[in-house]
């Protein structure tokens, strides 16, 4: 399987490219162990993986982060919230009008190797990002050998 | 059951930019949804950019034709394997051409939770302006 190769220093102009042709990839070809899709549900997310655990990163531009929730069970990860368009001031009427709004809730779930109940979440530049770290039976242990 | 919920958010899909156009760099660009509303005194505009960083948004009006362009940051994907994938990153870019006079000079942009705000003061010329109407 190949890694994504995103070193500035090595490929100064590809990067957003590779990124895009890997993503792209894996839309068609999830790996294994992903359980059902979700595709359609909103926010839409992208799950990676890493040493240290597996990467959820969901768009979801201009929520309220007071009103996003993320809780995690088992293999499974929730994550609800709102999002509210009220501009200010009395306007004239509008020209375009294309903001999704709403409430949401949906649920993800990961494979076995993953605690989404010790997950982490921040919410950054209308990116929800939450790092699940790999369960302490998933991580490789060394195992001591005994001399007679 | 859960309750059901008054009004839920929809999913849209992130359209491509088709527009044949030069880039300097390779990669895909994608068309922001925008909502404009119009004020007596101003146009705002709010664009949905998730992943762009505000040193990465650049605004430009000239003939009339507003630009609005953010570049996604792709740093915070380094060594990072996909496991499954429902979205494609990429920069945006989207134009529009006003029919409403804008002062240039004092245009605000604000980027907030991956949305960019726009206000888009009109010139005092073009504010609506009541006309008192005298009785002979």
């Amino acid at each position: 399987m190949a890694f994504l190769r995103i070193d500035s220093d090595v490929d100064p102009f590809g990067t957003l490219l590779s990124l895009q042709e890997e993503l792209e990839r894996f839309m068609r070809n999830p790996a294994f162990a992903m359980g059902p899709s979700g595709f359609g549900a909103y926010p839409p997310v992208n799950i990676f993986d890493s040493p240290e655990g597996a990467l959820v990163v969901a768009e979801a531009p201009g929520l309220d982060a007071a009103k996003l929730r993320v809780t995690g069970t088992g293999r499974t990860l929730t994550i609800s919230g709102e999002r509210v368009f009220k501009p200010d001031g009395n306007g004239l009427g509008y020209h375009r009008r294309e903001l999704s709004e709403g409430k949401f809730s949906r649920s993800i779930q990961l494979p076995e190797d993953y605690e989404p109940a010790n997950a982490e979440a921040r919410y950054e530049a209308g990116l929800l990002i939450i790092r699940v770290p790999r369960g302490e039976h998933a991580k490789p242990r060394q195992i001591t050998v005994q001399t007679a | 059951m859960a309750e059901k919920e008054s009004r839920e958010i929809a999913t849209k899909e992130k359209q491509q930019l088709t527009k044949p156009q030069e880039q300097t760099r390779p990669g895909r660009y994608y068309v922001p949804d925008v909502n404009i509303y119009e004020f007596d005194d101003s146009l705002k505009l709010w664009a949905d950019m998730p992943g762009v960083k505000e040193k990465d948004v650049n605004v430009t009006l000239k003939d009339g034709v507003l630009t609005i362009v953010g570049q996604v940051a792709t740093d915070m994907y380094a060594g990072l394997r996909p496991m499954y994938t429902e979205y494609n990153v990429g920069n945006y870019y989207r134009e529009f051409s006003l029919n409403e006079d804008i002062d240039d000079s004092n245009i605000k942009a604000t980027l907030r939770n991956g949305v960019l705000e726009l206000e888009l003061p009109k010139k005092e010329q073009a504010r609506p302006r009541r006309i008192e109407v005298r009785s002979a």
